[in-house]
C-alpha cells in the first residue's frame, strides 16, 4: 500500500518549475487525469502540463470565451493535434460567457460504474456534486415516450399487451443473472441483440428498440448480444442504488470536472500541475521533453499523451444548442435532467441512433430558464449533420407543444393506468397524437448552435517507446472503459495494477465509510417481481447478488 | 419565534462552510490551516494536506460553524488552480507575505477574481501573513522571532488596511509561525457569514451548494458525523 505520507515536498523553490520527473502527462483530459492521480499517490514524481489554458483536455466544458477560442482553434488548418474539427458556431448576443460550462464530450455516470466505485474510494467524488438523471424517452412514432424501466412501469403501461409484459418481465428476470446462466445467450455470442430479444424472448420491435437504444444506450441493433445484456442489466442494478435513477451526473461539466478533481487528489499527493505550458518536441530515446519557452525537462520514465494526431477508425457527429425554455416538461419531479433518443429509422432513414442529453439550469451549465440539448451520432460527414439537425427539429416541435400553455391535452381512459396498489396515474410523457398535427404558436429561441466532429482514435501499439498515447473520448454517453484505460496506462508505467489507487489516506478528516463501493442495494427488486399473474417461470432464480466490484 | 427563545430551548445551527486560500506560493497559506487546525508549525515544510479538504468547527455563542478548509495543494505555483476550487467558496482568505511587496499584488488580483466569480455574498479576508518578521506594529507582548531583530516588513499596516477597506474585505497580520492572530481570524469570519447561509445549509455537507435548486445525490451516506474538533475560539 502506498502510505500518502511520501509526498512531503520541500517548500525550498515554490515558483521554480521542475527540470525534471518521472512521468510527463501532457492534457488533462479524464483518463490522463485518473492515471496522473494514481501514479501521484503511488509514489511518482509526476509533472503535469497542458497546453489549453483550461482543465479538461478533450473533455473540458468550456464557457463561452474559452468555447469561441476553441472553435477557432479546432478549425485552423495550423491545428493538428486534435481530433475535432468542422466547427460551426452561432453565439446569440449579449450572453454572459461565464454563466455557461458547454461541455465538448458530454458523459453520464451510472450508479453501477466502476468510475463512480473509484471516485468514491479516491474521495474524489467529495469535490464534486452528482445530480439524478432518472427520465429516459425513445421517439417512436412521432412522439416521445417514457422508457419502461421498473417493474411498475410495465405494470403500468397502458399500451403493452399481456403477453408483451410477460414477455419483458420474463426477459428482466433472466438479465439480472445472464452472466450466471450462458446456456441462455451462449450461442448468440457476438451476434446481434435484436435477434436474441426476438427469437429467445419473443419480444417485438418497439420493445427491442427501447431495450437496445434507450436502456443499454447503444447506436446500432445489432450490436453484440453480450455487450448489450451487459447494459441493460447495468441499467437495471443503477436504479435504486440512491433513489429512483439509474444514472447522474456531475454539476458544471461532465469529463472535464471530474478530471479537475483527480487532478486536484494528483496535486495533494505531490504532482505539479502548469496549464497553458506546450510541448514542443519530446525525444522518445534521451526523454528529454521541450516546452515552448524553450525549457527543458527530463522525463526518466514516460510520457502520457493525449494531443498529437493518432490515426482514425472513424468520425462521429456531435451538437450542442442551448434553448430560451427550461424544459422541465421532460425531466422527473425534482430532477434537471433527461435521455431522449432516437432509435435508428426513425429520422428519415437514420442508421445509427441519435442520443440527446438534455440538462436544464439545475446542472450549473446554463442560466436559470434555459437549457442545453447535446446530440451525438455515430454517423460522420453531412449524414451526420442532417441526421442531427432533424433530431434538434422534432425535439423542438416536442418541447413547444409540450409547454405551450393553451394546448389542450385530453385525457382520454387509454391513457389512464393503474398502478399495482390500485391507484390511478396518468401516463405523462404519452403524449398521444402525431406532433404533425400541431403547429406551435410559438417559436424556440436558440441561444446558442454548434456542430462539430470527432475522430474516433486508436492509439498505436509503441513496444519498446517512452510515449504512450491516450485515445479521444469515445462516442459512447456513459464513461464505460476509462477506467479500465487509465489502468492499462498505470500498467504501461508501474508493470501492474494491484496498487492502483490503493491509497492510506492517514489523515482520516471524518469517519466516513471510505469503502468505494456505493451503498448495498439487491437487485433482487426488479428479479423479485410478482409472478402470480404473469405465469410462473421456474427455471428463473429469485436470488440475485447486487454486488459488483471494481 | 424569538431569537432568545430558540437558543435556550433549540439546539445552536451548524452550517458547514466551504474556505479557500487563495495567494502566492509561499506566503504562508498551508501553515496558517495547520495552525488553525493543529496548533502546529514545520519550518522550511510545505505541510501536506493529505485530505480532500480539512475540517474545523468554530463555536460561536449563537452558532457553530464547520469549516470545510480546502488548501490549493500548490496547483496556484504555475496559475494552474482549478475553478472547482474556488466554485461555490462561502468564504475566503486571501494571504500575502508582509516581507513581500509583489504578493500583496497578486493578493488583489484574487480579490478581483473572487468577486468576479464567486457567490456576491462571500465573507473574505485579508491577511498579512509572516509578522514575526517584523519587529514593529505587531501589538503582542512578544517581540520579534527574526534571528537578527532586522525588520524585515515591506508592506505597511496602513497599505493592507487600506485596501482591504475599500474591498470591504476582513483585515488581519498573523504569524502562522507564532500563532498570532491565527485564530482571530477565523473567528472573525465565522461570525461575519451572512444569517441565510447558516440557515439555507445547516448540518448538510458540501452538497447543495448555491445555485443550483434541487439538490444533489449524497454519494458516501456517513456513519456518523463524529470527530471534527472544535476549535478553542
Ligand atoms: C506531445 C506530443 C508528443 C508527440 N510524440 C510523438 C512521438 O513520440 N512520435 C511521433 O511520431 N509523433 C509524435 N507526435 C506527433 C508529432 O507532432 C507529429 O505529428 C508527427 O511526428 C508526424 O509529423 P508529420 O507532419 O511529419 O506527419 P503527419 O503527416 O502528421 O503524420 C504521418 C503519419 O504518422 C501518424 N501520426 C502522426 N502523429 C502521430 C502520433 N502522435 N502518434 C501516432 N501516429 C501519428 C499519422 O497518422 C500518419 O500516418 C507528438 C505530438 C505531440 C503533441
Ligand atoms: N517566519 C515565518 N515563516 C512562515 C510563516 N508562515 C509560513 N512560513 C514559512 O513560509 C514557507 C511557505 O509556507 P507555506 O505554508 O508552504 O506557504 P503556501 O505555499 O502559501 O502554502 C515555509 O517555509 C513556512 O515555514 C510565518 O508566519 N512566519
Ligand atoms: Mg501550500
Amino acid at each position: 500500500m502506498a502510505s500518502a505520507s511520501s509526498s512531503k515536498v520541500p517548500a525550498a523553490s515554490p515558483n521554480t518549475p521542475p527540470d525534471s520527473c518521472d512521468v510527463l502527462v501532457y492534457g488533462t483530459g479524464l483518463v490522463e487525469s485518473i492515471v496522473a492521480a494514481a501514479l501521484a499517490w503511488q509514489g511518482t514524481n509526476v509533472l503535469h502540463l497542458d497546453p489549453n489554458p483550461f482543465y479538461g483536455g478533450l473533455w473540458a466544458s468550456l464557457n463561452l470565451e474559452e468555447l469561441k477560442a476553441w472553435t477557432d482553434k479546432i478549425n485552423s488548418p495550423a491545428t493538428n493535434d486534435t481530433p475535432f474539427s468542422n466547427a460551426y458556431l452561432y453565439i446569440s448576443r449579449n450572453l454572459d460567457p461565464r454563466k455557461y460550462a458547454i461541455d465538448i464530450s458530454p458523459h453520464v455516470l451510472f450508479t453501477r460504474a466502476d468510475l463512480l466505485n473509484l471516485l468514491i474510494q479516491s474521495r474524489v467524488s467529495r469535490y464534486l456534486e452528482f445530480k439524478p438523471l432518472g427520465s429516459f424517452h425513445t421517439f417512436e412514432q412521432d412522439s416521445f415516450e417514457k422508457v419502461p424501466g421498473t417493474k411498475e412501469d410495465i405494470f403500468t403501461s397502458q399500451n403493452l399487451t399481456l403477453l408483451t409484459k410477460r414477455s419483458l418481465m420474463r426477459f428482466m428476470k433472466f438479465v439480472v443473472i445472464w452472466d450466471e446462466t450462458p446456456d441462455v445467450w451462449l450461442e448468440y455470442k457476438g451476434k446481434p441483440i435484436s435477434l436474441f430479444l426476438k427469437e429467445k424472448f419473443n419480444l417485438d420491435e418497439p420493445q427491442i428498440v427501447e431495450l437496445v437504444h434507450s436502456i443499454a444506450l447503444l447506436s446500432s441493433p445489432s450490436s453484440p448480444t453480450e455487450l448489450a445484456l451487459d447494459r441493460i442489466k447495468r441499467y437495471l442494478s443503477s436504479m435504486q442504488v440512491y433513489g429512483n435513477f439509474p444514472a447522474m451526473y456531475s454539476m458544471y461539466g461532465s469529463g472535464g470536472e471530474i478530471a479537475q478533481g483527480f487532478c486536484r487528489s494528483a496535486a495533494v499527493a505531490g504532482a505539479v500541475y502548469r496549464l497553458g505550458t506546450k510541448l514542443s518536441s519530446f525525444d522518445d530515446e534521451s526523454g528529454v521533453a521541450v516546452l515552448d519557452n524553450g525549457e527543458k525537462i527530463k522525463v526518466t520514465e514516460k510520457l502520457i499523451t493525449s494531443y498529437g494526431l493518432l490515426p482514425s477508425s472513424r468520425e462521429i457527429t456531435r451538437m450542442v444548442a442551448v434553448v430560451e425554455k427550461d424544459c422541465k416538461e421532460w425531466f422527473a419531479e425534482g430532477e434537471s435532467a433527461a435521455i431522449v433518443v432516437f432509435p435508428p429509422e426513425t429520422l428519415d432513414g437514420n442508421k445509427y441512433a441519435v442520443q440527446a442529453l438534455v440538462l436544464g439550469s439545475g446542472s450549473g451549465q446554463v442560466p436559470l430558464g434555459q437549457a442545453v440539448w447535446y446530440l451525438s451520432t455515430q454517423e460522420s460527414g453531412e449524414q451526420g449533420r442532417k441526421d442531427l439537425f432533424l433530431a434538434l427539429e422534432k425535439m423542438e416541435e416536442s418541447i413547444l407543444r409540450e409547454s405551450t400553455e393553451d394546448f389542450e391535452f385530453d385525457v382520454s381512459e387509454e391513457d389512464i393506468a393503474y398502478l399495482p396498489n390500485g391507484m390511478p396515474v396518468v401516463s405523462s410523457v404519452r403524449l398521444g397524437e402525431s406532433l404533425r398535427n400541431f403547429t406551435p404558436k410559438e417559436s424556440l429561441k436558440y441561444l446558442l448552435k454548434l456542430t462539430y466532429t470527432q475522430k474516433v482514435t486508436v492509439p498505436p501499439p509503441q513496444p519498446g517507446s517512452k510515449t504512450i498515447y491516450v485515445p479521444a473520448p469515445s462516442i459512447d454517453i456513459v464513461y464505460d472503459g476509462v477506467v479500465t484505460r487509465a489502468q492499462a496506462i498505470y500498467e504501461g508505467v508501474t508493470g501492474t495494477t494491484e496498487d492502483f489507487f490503493e491509497v492510506d489516506f492517514e489523515d482520516e478528516d471524518d469517519d466516513a465509510t471510505a469503502t468505494g463501493n456505493p451503498p448495498d442495494t439487491s437487485i433482487g427488486d426488479v428479479a423479485d417481481i410478482d409472478d402470480e399473474e404473469l405465469g410462473d417461470h421456474p427455471d428463473f432464480d429469485e436470488e440475485v447478488a447486487g454486488e459488483m466490484t471494481i | 419565534m424569538s431569537s432568545v427563545e430558540a437558543a435556550a430551548s433549540a439546539p445552536k445551527p451548524t452550517a458547514s462552510v466551504k474556505l479557500v486560500l487563495l495567494g502566492e506560493a509561499a506566503v504562508g497559506k498551508s501553515s496558517l490551516v495547520l495552525r488553525f487546525v493543529s496548533n502546529d508549525f514545520q519550518e522550511n515544510k510545505e505541510p501536506t494536506i493529505g485530505a480532500a479538504f480539512l475540517t474545523q468547527k468554530c463555536s460561536l455563542p449563537n452558532r457553530t460553524i464547520k469549516f470545510e478548509i480546502w488548501d490549493t495543494a500548490g496547483q496556484e505555483r504555475f496559475a494552474s488552480l482549478a475553478p472547482m476550487y474556488y466554485r461555490n467558496a462561502q468564504t475566503a482568505l486571501v494571504v500575502y507575505d508582509l516581507t513581500k511587496p509583489t504578493s500583496l499584488i497578486k493578493a488583489r488580483h484574487w480579490v478581483n477574481e473572487l468577486h468576479a466569480q464567486a457567490s456576491p455574498k462571500i465573507v473574505i479576508a485579508l491577511v498579512g501573513n509572516k509578522l514575526d518578521l517584523c519587529t514593529e506594529g505587531e501589538g503582542e507582548g512578544e517581540t520579534s522571532t527574526a534571528d537578527d531583530d532586522e525588520d524585515r516588513r515591506k508592506v505597511s499596516t496602513e497599505e493592507g488596511r487600506k485596501f482591504a477597506e475599500e474591498e470591504g474585505l476582513l483585515f488581519f497580520e498573523t504569524s502562522a509561525k507564532t500563532g498570532a492572530n491565527v485564530r482571530d481570524v477565523f473567528l472573525a469570519i465565522a461570525s461575519k457569514i451572512p444569517e441565510e447561509i447558516i440557515n439555507k445549509r445547516s448540518g448538510t455537507g458540501t452538497k447543495g451548494r448555491a445555485g443550483a435548486g434541487e439538490r444533489g445525490v449524497d454519494l458516501e451516506p456517513r456513519t456518523s458525523e463524529s470527530n471534527a474538533q472544535g476549535c478553542a475560539c
